[in-house]
């Protein structure tokens, strides 16, 4: 695309509008621990579900999860660092100082770069421990509970470990807050505020509490006996979403510096639209009119058309109700023309907050690879009358930008549209 | 008296050091020792009379606090952070401690 295209858009934004693009990727993830890892399981849609003790222990009806393989922390957080962090904040943390070395920023003024980052739970499976362990005995409450159990404590970490001083924000967009902190950093640096932004999303909510609660919903599959094949995403057997965890940073950066500096460039963010169903708590609609909007805002806002997409990353989260109503939000914002959708929750999980800033990164290897992932135990399409899910193979599109669908609980629609580096 | 070793816990102020209310003063120091050490995440034999928490590590209010509340509890006297920020070394914190601890008694 050129420049002009954003003139699309115009009256919206100034038509100077900078172009911001990705310099670092970091993810700390059940599909891997760096992104060509994940990419690699995400092609291979090879699912990283699995059995873990301690939740049928805890008493969860779900026995399964996918959880980031062990890895060693020291190289990342010190042990003095670790007592006063969680789970969740160490995994973005860990995630954001990959990213940060790959972009390889320098001589920077602190107050133009930001972080920027998202999360659905947040600290509440450290604060469900704490009440376990603590609750009626004052003395033995650590004095890092709050702080570590604050949804904003990685964001803070980030900036505090590195030094910057931009704004520091933040998002709760349940299942897409990973997405809409992409789109809010990349706005940020779109509007002049910003010269950097890392943004991202975490969770780390694999707990039997947590699994129990979405379970009441009858949120997640309960396929106890076979994990590895309980996230399906579009296949006529799914049965719910597999819980996740995991974190996936990204330095987004002003395209104009990023070739000055002569960073490596993995791609752009061109587009971002966000709206609400307002219409239930948990369920999308099923008409998926609102989605679809949000797809074609999104499309707009790079200064696109529908037809220029090249592949779908969608949400895809294997619940019969999210496929269902994004198989149709799709078809009727592409008026039944929409090219290949894939989705990686079939091999990944839900990452929850992180879903979405990790689907974002992928798309952009993919924008640059030419190629769509195949959907991991995809084998009966339930919903080929309305789009064309890839399976089976990956397969060769041309060189054309991924629109990435996240959305969340409280009828959250995030669309990014991302771009393979020009 | 023996001491657990602070290594695996990652459980703030949660340090594995037994409560005693006979402790001497060279238990004493070793009990204040180990408790900085696992805050700071170093080893007790890093901690010294000498040592000076702000200038040396950059201690925080919240981990002197992460301190005061283990020994606190350890140790069995009132000690709160305002405390601990009035000694500038160690040493000057285990004398401290050791006053209270002869005034209970």
């Amino acid at each position: 695309m050129t420049p002009q295209q954003h003139h699309s858009t115009a009256g919206r934004w100034p038509s100077e509008r900078p172009r911001v693009v990705v310099t670092g990727i970091g993810v700390k993830t059940p599909a891997g621990l760096t992104l060509d890892e994940a990419m690699s399981a995400v092609l291979a849609a090879r699912s990283t579900a699995a059995l873990h003790d301690e939740l049928a222990e805890g008493g969860s009806p779900v026995h399964f999860a996918c959880r980031v393989p062990e890895f060693d922390p020291e190289p990342y957080v010190t042990r003095r660092e670790r007592r006063q962090i969680d789970r969740p904040t160490e995994l973005a943390l860990c995630a954001a100082a990959d990213a940060v070395e790959q972009a390889a920023l320098s001589g920077l003024p602190s107050a133009r770069v930001g972080v920027h980052l998202g999360t659905g739970i947040g600290g509440l499976p450290t604060m469900e421990s704490s009440v376990r362990e603590h609750y009626g005995d004052s003395r033995r409450m650590p004095v890092h509970a709050v702080p570590r159990t604050m949804a904003n404590s990685a964001a803070a970490r980030v900036a505090m470990r590195y030094g910057f001083r931009g704004s520091c924000v933040t998002y709760n967009t349940a299942c897409a807050s990973g997405a809409t902190a992409i789109g809010e950093a990349a706005r940020r640096i779109q509007y002049g505020e910003l010269d950097v932004a890392v943004g991202g999303g975490f969770d780390a909510a694999v707990t039997a509490f947590m699994l129990t609660g979405f379970s009441r919903m009858q949120a997640l599959s309960t396929r106890n006996d076979a994990p590895e094949q309980a996230s399906r995403p579009f296949d006529a057997q799914r049965d719910g979403f597999v819980m996740g965890e995991g974190a996936a940073v990204l330095v987004l950066e002003r395209r104009e510096s990023a070739l000055a500096r002569g960073a490596h460039i993995f791609g752009e963010v061109a587009g971002y639209a966000t709206n609400a169903d307002a219409h239930h708590i948990v369920a999308p609609h099923a008409d998926g009119a609102v989605a679809a909007a949000c797809m074609a805002d999104a499309i707009a806002d790079a200064g696109l058309l529908p037809a220029d997409i090249g592949q779908i990353n969608a949400h895809g989260t294997s619940t019969p109700a999210n496929d269902s109503s994004e198989a149709t939000a799709i078809h009727r914002c592409f008026d039944g023309q929409a090219p290949p959708v894939t989705a990686v929750k079939g091999v990944t999980g839900h990452l929850i907050g992180g879903s979405g800033a990790l689907e974002a990164a992928i798309s952009l290897v993919c924008a640059e690879r030419r190629i769509v992932p195949p959907v991991a135990n995809l084998t009966e399409p339930s919903e080929a009358d309305r789009i064309d899910v890839v399976f089976g193979a990956p397969r060769s599109v041309d060189r054309a930008p991924v629109l990435s669908n996240s959305f969340g609980f409280g009828g959250q629609n995030v669309c990014l549209v991302l771009l393979p580096a020009t | 008296m023996t001491h657990n070793g602070p290594a695996g816990t990652r459980t703030a102020d949660s340090v594995g050091v037994p409560s005693s209310s006979d402790t001497s003063s060279a238990d004493l120091s070793a009990v204040v020792r180990e408790t900085i050490a696992e805050v700071l995440g170093t080893t007790p034999d890093a901690i010294v009379d000498s040592t000076d928490l702000r200038t040396e590590y950059g201690i925080d209010s919240l981990e002197l606090m992460a301190i005061g509340a283990q020994l606190e509890r350890v140790l069995n006297v009132p000690i709160s952070a305002e405390d601990l920020m009035g000694a500038d070394t160690v040493g000057q914190a285990v004398e401290l401690l050791a006053q209270r601890k002869a005034g209970r008694e």
